[in-house]
Parts: structure tokens; sequence; C-alpha cells
């Protein structure tokens, strides 16, 4: 039973990386109907950009508010670069190539700057663990899944409570009707992409002590991220917090109960079941494209 | 007739154009390839490996040269990426026409590259990957251009098992591998070693490149009862081992291949990696004139973060390849690929190194420069590497030779 608390603690705490990573391609999934390729990138970078800040002796808690402005700045940078000269011209997959392509300048920009070996990140709390149930989990670990629920609640709160928000939601339903009631709808996608490189500038210096910080850290994660994104459903909150801790806790237990070598099997499975059974992902709601 | 005046100038002139051509011939220079990741996760060997060959490139090329010619190092990143490795053989053999190449960190890189030296017979000098099968990839075929200076697997592995068991008396061990080349190479070894002792891994497990979360691995090993871990990956990860034993509360000592001696290990790891053990060709510590001079020289060129070098055995082993082949070229007093292997493998004259002095180092049918009484077990103490035994500190600055009849090396065979 300690075991099994264990293996679902790691599993929790490594499914809610995964997932505010996811969140971000939901932010922008939300209203321009694109996903950011770097997403992955865009953590590394407030990754690094984090560490740079501490390193020069800001304090960790300082640091998250430059590093989120850092991220929104990136954010929008991609989209003015990468995807709005796509949306423009109705194309269904530049958006795909021109945010890889930004993802890899970043990754390689980073690579110059901060060097390719993998760097330590300073914990801002205590790394002795806390005993909790009868198994210990990392006070680190608990930042994590607190700061990720906060700032998912945060964005929700937004997007449904405030004036703003709701040109947000406005134009995921329904782009042109929304430009037509006055809404500057291209704007409001420069927004979400902020907001989506925001949040992953914020979740790299959230798990950045706890994985390694590094130019290639972003690509794995993000990758995950993906497939948690699908399990869950791109237009969900909620299933990007619910797919995140099943694709987590699917790889800590089939890592202990099967094989650690089989541990991505089954995640990658439940990605491919819900492909071919739901494929708006479990908590999506599935759209009518019209053409 | 021609007057003695332009006779005089015809002669001048042929013999002004032979001394020119002579003074190109002395300045053509060596090619010398070097192969290695200089970024990524194995970058603190590669970087330390290529440190170590120039700075032994340019205490030949200061003291004339090998042949009356310069070295020229033709320097690669192989990104520790199978592909990139075999683009840089072809690169370094067709474009560059290198002499030979010292190099590979990553087994895998070694083993999909070196076939085509092996067929443009240029010889290889591995100096830090380690897996058993490199210097016999090609034992069936009748030249074998593959050479190596650093402790292969199946040296290290005996080692590791010796310590664990024998000198430390842990009963039962697990072993945590990555999986890669390196990793489930290595793992075979050990499990060899381990059953040459009569024990069986109460836990074997595998870990990805980049995994960020060794819970369910290390929970195996606990759930198994293991007083120790065995361990063959690379520094991020084994530095992810290690604190992820921190984090479940279960210290046990690791023991491992000598990458727990890599700075993104140490410094990554923190206070929970110190403890952990390692076979070492070489210790960071002033222990012989020849290798005073080499840290000293090390620290003031590259002037490495707190003046620690960051993989030292690389760095070692990285200047005493360069020093290997330059001795082999000169006694072939020719830099075609044969006459140059056909001289390391009958070297005459001992050539002083870091790690050891080179005395016969190869021969025809043994490829391998480092024997099993050649590595000392190496420490994490206070974020550096030490010698884990104060007597083999002690004895330090008697360099141990090679001693082909050594005890404790699997036998490595082509499968």
């Amino acid at each position: 039973m300690q075991i099994l608390t264990q293996l679902i603690y790691s599993g929790i705490a490594l499914g809610m990386i995964y997932a505010v990573i996811a969140f971000g391609y939901q932010l922008t999934f939300a209203t321009s109907d694109t996903l950011n390729f770097g997403q992955g990138d865009a953590l590394m970078l407030g990754a690094l950009v984090g560490l740079t800040l501490v390193g020069l002796g800001l304090n960790y808690w300082l640091m998250i508010p430059l590093v989120c402005v850092f991220g929104a700045l990136q954010g929008a940078v991609v989209e003015r670069i990468g995807v709005r000269p796509a949306i423009k011209i109705k194309s269904e997959f530049g958006w795909i190539m021109s945010t890889i392509a930004l993802g890899i300048i970043f990754k390689n920009v980073a690579e110059n700057l901060w060097g390719r070996d993998d760097l330590k990140f300073p914990s801002p709390l205590p790394e002795s663990p806390l005993k909790f149930l009868g198994a210990n989990v990392l006070p680190m670990e608990i930042l994590v899944v607190v700061g990720a629920l906060l700032m998912m609640l945060a964005v929700e709160f937004f997007n449904r409570k405030t004036i703003y928000g709701k040109a947000v939601v406005a134009t995921f339903n329904d782009r042109d009707a929304a430009k037509l009631m006055g809404i500057n709808t291209g704007l409001v996608i420069t927004f979400s992409y902020a907001l989506s490189s925001l949040t992953a500038a914020f979740a790299g210096v959230l798990i950045a002590p706890l994985t390694l910080t590094g130019a290639t850290m972003g690509a794995v994660l993000g990758l995950k991220a993906f497939a948690v994104a699908i399990i869950g459903g791109l237009t969900s909150g909620m299933g990007i917090i619910v797919g995140g801790i099943i694709l987590g806790i699917a790889e800590t237990t089939t890592g202990f109960y099967l094989s650690t070598g089989y541990k991505d099997v089954p995640g990658l499975v439940l990605l491919l079941i819900v492909l071919a059974v739901k494929p708006a992902g479990l908590f999506g709601k599935s759209a009518i494209k019209k053409v | 007739m021609r007057s003695p005046r332009t006779r005089f100038s015809t002669l001048f002139l042929a013999s002004a154009l032979s001394l020119a051509a002579a003074a190109a011939f002395a300045a053509d220079p060596i090619k010398i390839g070097v192969a290695g990741p200089f970024t990524g996760g194995s970058s603190s060997m590669g970087v330390s490996m290529r440190d170590g060959v120039r700075l032994a490139a340019d205490e030949i090329n200061k003291a004339g040269g090998v042949l009356g010619r310069p070295l020229l190092l033709v320097e690669r990143d192989d990104e520790a990426k199978n592909e990139r490795g075999v683009q840089i053989a072809q690169e370094l053999i067709n474009k560059e026409r290198v002499a030979a190449t010292v190099g590979y960190i990553n087994t895998g890189v070694a083993l999909a590259s070196q076939r085509f030296y092996q067929d443009a017979k240029i010889p290889v000098m591995n100096n830090v990957a380690t897996g058993s099968l490199i210097t016999h990839q090609f034992d069936s075929q009748p030249e074998n251009y593959i050479f190596r200076n650093s402790a292969h697997d199946s040296i290290q592995a005996p080692m590791i098992v010796d310590e664990a068991i024998t000198r430390r008396g842990f009963k039962k061990v697990a072993i945590l591998a990555d999986s890669t080349n390196y990793g489930q190479l290595g793992r075979e070894d050990l499990e060899k070693a381990l059953a040459l002792k009569g024990v069986k891994p109460v836990a074997v497990e595998k870990f990805n490149i980049k995994d960020v979360d060794m819970t369910a691995q290390l929970l195996k090993a606990k759930e198994a009862g293991a007083e120790a871990v065995l361990t063959y990956g690379i520094g991020p990860e084994l530095a992810q081992i290690a604190n992820g034993m921190t984090k479940l509360g279960w210290k046990v000592p690791l023991v491992g291949s000598w990458t727990l001696s890599m700075a993104n290990y140490i410094d990554n790891a923190g206070p929970g990696g110190e403890g952990a053990r390692m076979p070492q060709t070489f210790i960071q510590e002033p222990t012989t004139p020849k290798r005073q001079s080499f840290i000293i020289n090390y620290l003031k060129t590259f002037n490495p973060k707190n003046a620690r070098i960051d993989s030292p055995v690389s760095a070692a082993q990285g200047y005493d390849s360069v020093y290997l082949l330059a001795a082999a070229i000169k006694q072939a007093g020719s830099t075609e690929g044969p006459k140059v292997k056909a001289a390391l493998e009958d070297l005459k004259a001992p050539v002083e190194g870091v790690v050891t002095t080179y005395n016969k180092p190869f021969s025809k049918g043994d490829h391998e420069a480092i024997t099993a009484n050649i590595p000392v077990f190496g420490e994490v103490k206070g974020q550096r590497v030490v010698y884990a035994y104060p007597d083999d500190f002690k004895k330090a600055s008697e360099v141990r030779v090679k001693d082909p009849n050594a005890k404790g090396a699997l036998t490595a065979t082509k499968k």
C-alpha cells in the first residue's frame, strides 16, 4: 500500500508537470485553433532565464513575475512572426512548421547562450522529503502541484469572469462573429499566445528544481504534454489536469509493476485509444468543423 | 654557349625551389581527427577530452611536431548521436584526410562510426568510450585499426562488483542502467561479473535519457531489499537517481561505472550524490611530476570552474591518446594508416603519459592499453572526486603499468 501511495504521489507530481505544459497548448487552441509546438522550448527559455536571474542574486519568488513577463513577450513574438501570417492567408499547416521552426531557433539560441549542459536549478524549498500518509514527497513537488492548480484557476477565472476573458471565449466560439461585434480578434490571439508562453515560462521555473535545466529539457516534456493535451482534450482545462495525472500515474505504476523498459507504453496506448474512440479527448467537446 | 653567370643563376633558382618545397613539406601538418560530444549530456566528458587532446597537441607542436610536421586537430562535435558520428567519420576520412582519429565518448557512436576507419585503414584511438565490444568489433578481420586507452567495461564491471560484493560485503545489489548501448552493454557485463561471484542482482532496471522521475526504478530496488545500487548511465540521469533516493529517504551506496565522476552528476546531485564510488584511471591529484604538470597546465589553459577538471579521466586519457599516436607516427616515419597501426602494435620506446607509462601498450592481438590493475576507486567527496582508499592515494606516485596477465577482466568476445 505504501508503495502504491508513493507511486501515485510521484505520478501526480510528474503528471502535473505535463499538465502545466499541456495547459499552454489548450490556451492558444481555444482562441485560434492553432498550437504552439514550441511550447517545450518556451518552458526551457523560462527556466533558463529564471536560472540566470537567480544567479544574479535575485530571490526565487521575486524572479517569477519577471520570468512571466519574459514569457508573455516571447509568446507574443511567436504569434506575430509565426502564426499571424499563417492565419491571415488561412493556411492550414503554415503555423505548424513556423512554430516548430521558432522552437528550434529558440533552442539553438539557448544552446549558444547557456551551453548544452544540464544545469542545477537551486531549490527555493528544503530538499529533504516530507512524510505524508506513509510515503515521501518533496516540498518542491507540492509546490508544482499547488502552483499549477493556482495558475490554471487564475486563467479559468479570467476567461469566465472578466470582460477581457469573455472576449477570448467569444473569439473561440466564432472568430468572425466576434470580430463583427467589435472584438479585436487579432489582439486576442496575440494575447492568448502571450498567456500560453507565460504559463510555459512559469511552468519552467516551477519544475526546474525537480528536473534539470538545460536547452534540451523542453523536447521530451513538450512531447509528453502534447499526449496529455490529446488524452484530456484540447478544449478542456479540467481534462488537461486529469489527462496529466493519468499519464503520470500510468508511467510510474507500469514502471514498477510491469517493467521500467515499458513505462512509456501504456500512456501512448491510451493516447491511441482516445484518438480512436473519442478524438476530442476524454473531456473535450467535439466541434463540428464547418467547411 | 651559356655564360657561367646564367648557369649559376639556374642553379640558384633550382636550389631555391627545392628549399621552398622542403619548407612547404615541413609546414604540411599532420591532421588528427577529434570526434566527441562537445554539447549535450555527455559534453563534460567530450569537452574535457578535447581539451586534453589540445593540450597534448600544443606541447608536441611547441617541441617541433612529429616528423618535423605540426599536428593539426580537426575537431568535430558528434552530439553523442550515432548518425552524426557516421557523417563525421566520412568527412574526416574523405574530405579532411586525417592520419588518425582520437575520441569517441559514446560507445554507440564509436561502434557506428569506426567501421569507416577500418575500411579506410586509418587508426582510431578510442580515448573515453568503454563498451567492451569496441576493440573487438573487427576481430574477424585480419587487421584491426581500432585501439583504446580507456578502461573498458570488462575491466570496470568486475571492479564495481568486486568493490560492492567483496570489499564492502553487500549481498543484495540492484542494477540501474540507461537504455543506451552504453548502459545496456554495461549491464550485461555487470550481470556476468556478478554471476562469477555467484550473485544474482535482486533488481535490474532501465531508464531513458532525459527521464525526470526515477521513483519506479528505485522503489523496485528498495522493495527487493537492495543494499547497494550499481549504476551504468551518464551524469544527468545518475544525478536524478541520487535525487530520487533523497526523495524516497532511501540511502544506499551507489557504486557504478566511471561516469559517476562526471561534473554534471556531482553538481546536479549535490549533497545527495556524495559517497558514490567508481573506477578511475586518473584522479585530479598531483601524485607524479607528469600528473602535476598536466594538472597545472590544464587549469592554466582552460581555467575550469572551481579549479576542478569537469572530467579528469577524459582529459587525461585524451592527452595520453595524442602522445600514443604521436609516438607511433614517429616510429613509423610515416602517416600511412597501415604503418602507424603496425607501429602502435609494436611501440619500441615507452610513452610517459598521465594515466600510466605505456610500455608496449598494444600488440597484434591486444588493442587495450589499460588493464585491470591500473584503475583505482574514486569517491565523490566535497563535490570533487578523491581517492576512495587512502592506501591507493599513498601508493599513487608508483605508476601502475600495464600487466597483460592482470586478473579481473571479463573476456570480451564478439557476439
